[in-house]
């Protein structure tokens, strides 16, 4: 046990810097994925017949082996950390666009009759009344996108992206188990942090809203 | 106010309405009634344009409203519906306040006009910061009317706005809508399928069937002179339904009290005394009906106190099924002498005739509703 904590003492560099590299790798491709995904979403529930056609090709690319995508990119941007955060980025796509979408779609039509014959224009019921209505799924979908990223991301290591995969390719390098461990545990426990956030924020969002729903 | 020109309205090949002429006067409370499927709510949903018609003109307040801008036009005219669609997300005060925020008014006459507006409808301003979902059904569509008027529209739509609510709730609510009409001097246009309602709060009766108007009177007009049999029975139809007092179910009150039969005289005397009721049915070990006892069996019998009550039992006591004739009930009462009439299905007990429950149902019918228990 006690060398178990020895590898990571002596790796402690190696790991704290993975790490804050994987969170960057994730924040950066996931804040570009909500970025595009929620006007995406918003979009598409304009577009009902595109919108089909958009989340068949997304649910496509998210069954895709992220191997063979990363592959697919480093062909096109070469080695390194973009490569990395094109591919996540593309994956968190789908949860979130799929939870605007839904979300926005499921509302009680009987707000947005509310909301029309007040004389809101469209800009106005998005955003008083179809986003923070939607927001609860919205947020679920970034959960899903948050921790698939995350998981995700230790892939980036194959092709030069760095994170916390390299702690694991250096132990499965050197036999040295311990140290793969050190790099799927701090992973793990990032993916499960970000999840209970991220439910947190959920809670809070539909804290009036499912009251609403009990009825 | 709201004028219909020639408006005809179809959706593809089915025609909704053939040809609307319509008047209604600055200050009318107009009620448009129907069976469903007349056209009622459609001709509501055009006059603030969430539906264009396919044919002919409307003007409000003297303008083609197909040349003003719909959110505009939304924006001076108040809009009610059934499903009330308060936003769950969001306050009382925030609810009210929608439109005079997106017309930009500043804190400070927005929270007034709140506070003045559930002054109207006798809600405390505690209520301003309560969320929706701890409102009753009432209370809600009370604050649905306030955010329909908060920036002061001379036009209301309503779209059978208290059908979801309770009797008694909407009995008063629609007390409130008429003091306001009459007080604010709103037009407002009310769609409804109940006679009751479009008679008791109606300037003028709007009665449409299958897209046209059948008759446009006002409810003394509508009654005295219904322009043909359909507008006849229609009113008919409605109006039995509250004048009919056919069945032992309707004259009877449902608040029995009951107690097994080894209860003691002296438990049976408290419970009387406390449940305020002259006599007590008597249940066997089943829960099924075994008799009556009265205070005054208990009197003229000599008894200990702990003697139990199955044998002071009235058990030759007539009962009546509730779906059994009222009058029929009424004349066993007259004819026996009795004071009490226990309405039995199979062996349970479900109500009780009283001359207290029958005079009070009849009442209801004599005086329509102006009775109160």
């Amino acid at each position: 046990m006690s060398s178990f904590f020895a590898v990571a003492v002596k790796n402690q560099e190696l790991i704290l810097s993975s790490l804050s590299r994987h969170l960057l790798i994730c924040a950066l491709s996931l804040a570009l994925g909500i970025i595009a995904a929620v006007p995406a979403g918003i979009f598409l529930t304009y577009r009902k017949k595109t919108a089909k056609a958009v989340l068949a090709v997304l649910g496509v690319i998210n069954t895709i082996p992220s191997i063979v995508l990363l592959g697919v990119a480093m062909m096109i941007f070469g080695l390194g950390v973009y490569p990395a955060i094109a591919v996540l980025f593309l994956y968190s796509l789908l949860p979130i666009v799929r939870g605007t979408y839904t979300g926005i779609l499921d509302i009680d039509p009987k707000y947005l009759k509310a909301a029309r014959g007040m004389g809101m224009n469209r800009l106005q019921i998005l955003r008083v009344v179809q986003l923070p209505l939607a927001m609860p799924a919205i947020v679920t979908g970034i959960r899903l996108s948050a921790i698939y990223v995350i998981s995700w991301a230790t892939l980036a290591a194959f092709i030069g992206g760095g994170g916390l995969g390299d702690v694991i390719w250096m132990g499965l390098q050197s036999y040295n188990f311990r140290l793969v461990i050190w790099g799927a545990l701090p992973a793990t426990l990032l993916a499960f942090l970000v999840s209970w956030l991220l439910n947190r924020v959920i809670r809070l969002t539909q804290k009036h809203i499912s009251r609403e729903v009990a009825q | 106010m709201v004028r219909f020109e020639n408006v005809h309205m179809s959706y593809g090949e089915h025609a909704v309405l053939k040809g609307i002429d319509l008047h209604i006067e600055p200050g009318q409370l107009a009620v448009l009634i129907g069976p469903s499927g007349c056209g009622k709510t459609t001709t509501l949903q055009l006059i603030n344009r969430l539906i264009t018609p396919t044919e002919g003109k409307i003007f409000v307040n003297g303008r083609d409203i197909s040349t003003v801008d719909p959110v505009e036009l939304r924006r001076g005219i108040g809009y009610v519906i059934q499903e009330i669609g308060l936003f769950p997300h969001m306050t009382v005060k925030q609810n009210i306040e929608i439109v005079p925020k997106l017309l930009g008014w500043d804190e400070q006459k927005r929270s007034a006009r709140s506070k003045e507006l559930l002054k109207l409808v006798g809600m405390e301003e505690r209520y301003l910061d309560v969320y929706p979902a701890k409102l009753s059904g009432g209370q809600q569509q009370r604050i649905g009317l306030l955010r329909a008027l908060a920036v002061e529209p001379p036009i209301v739509l309503m779209d059978e706005p208290f059908g979801a609510l309770d009797p008694i709730t909407r009995e008063s609510l629609q007390d409130e809508i008429m003091t306001l009409n009459k007080k604010l001097h709103k037009t407002v246009i009310f769609v409804t399928h109940d006679m009751d309602e479009a008679l008791k709060i109606a300037d003028v009766i709007i009665l449409m069937k299958d897209g046209n108007i059948v008759q446009a009177a006002t409810p003394k007009e509508l009654l005295s002179h219904p322009a043909n049999e359909f507008v006849e029975s229609f009113i008919g139809k409605q109006r039995q339904a509250v004048g009919k007092l056919d069945t032992v179910r309707e004259v009877m009150s449902a608040r029995v009290v009951c107690a097994p039969d080894d209860t003691s005289v002296v438990e049976a005397v408290d419970l009387m005394r406390r449940q305020r009721v002259p006599s007590v049915f008597v249940l066997n070990k089943e829960g099924g009906f075994d008799g009556q006892i009265s205070i005054k069996d208990i009197q003229s019998f000599s008894c200990t106190g702990d003697e139990m009550i199955s044998r002071l039992a009235n058990k030759q006591i007539p009962t009546v099924h509730p779906e059994g004739s009222a009058s029929e009930a009424f004349k066993i009462m007259m004819q026996e002498n009795i004071d009490e009439l226990p309405v039995v299905d199979g062996d349970r007990v479900v109500g009780i005739v009283t001359r207290r429950s029958m005079v009070t149902s009849l009442a209801k019918v004599v005086w329509q509703g102006e009775a109160h228990e």
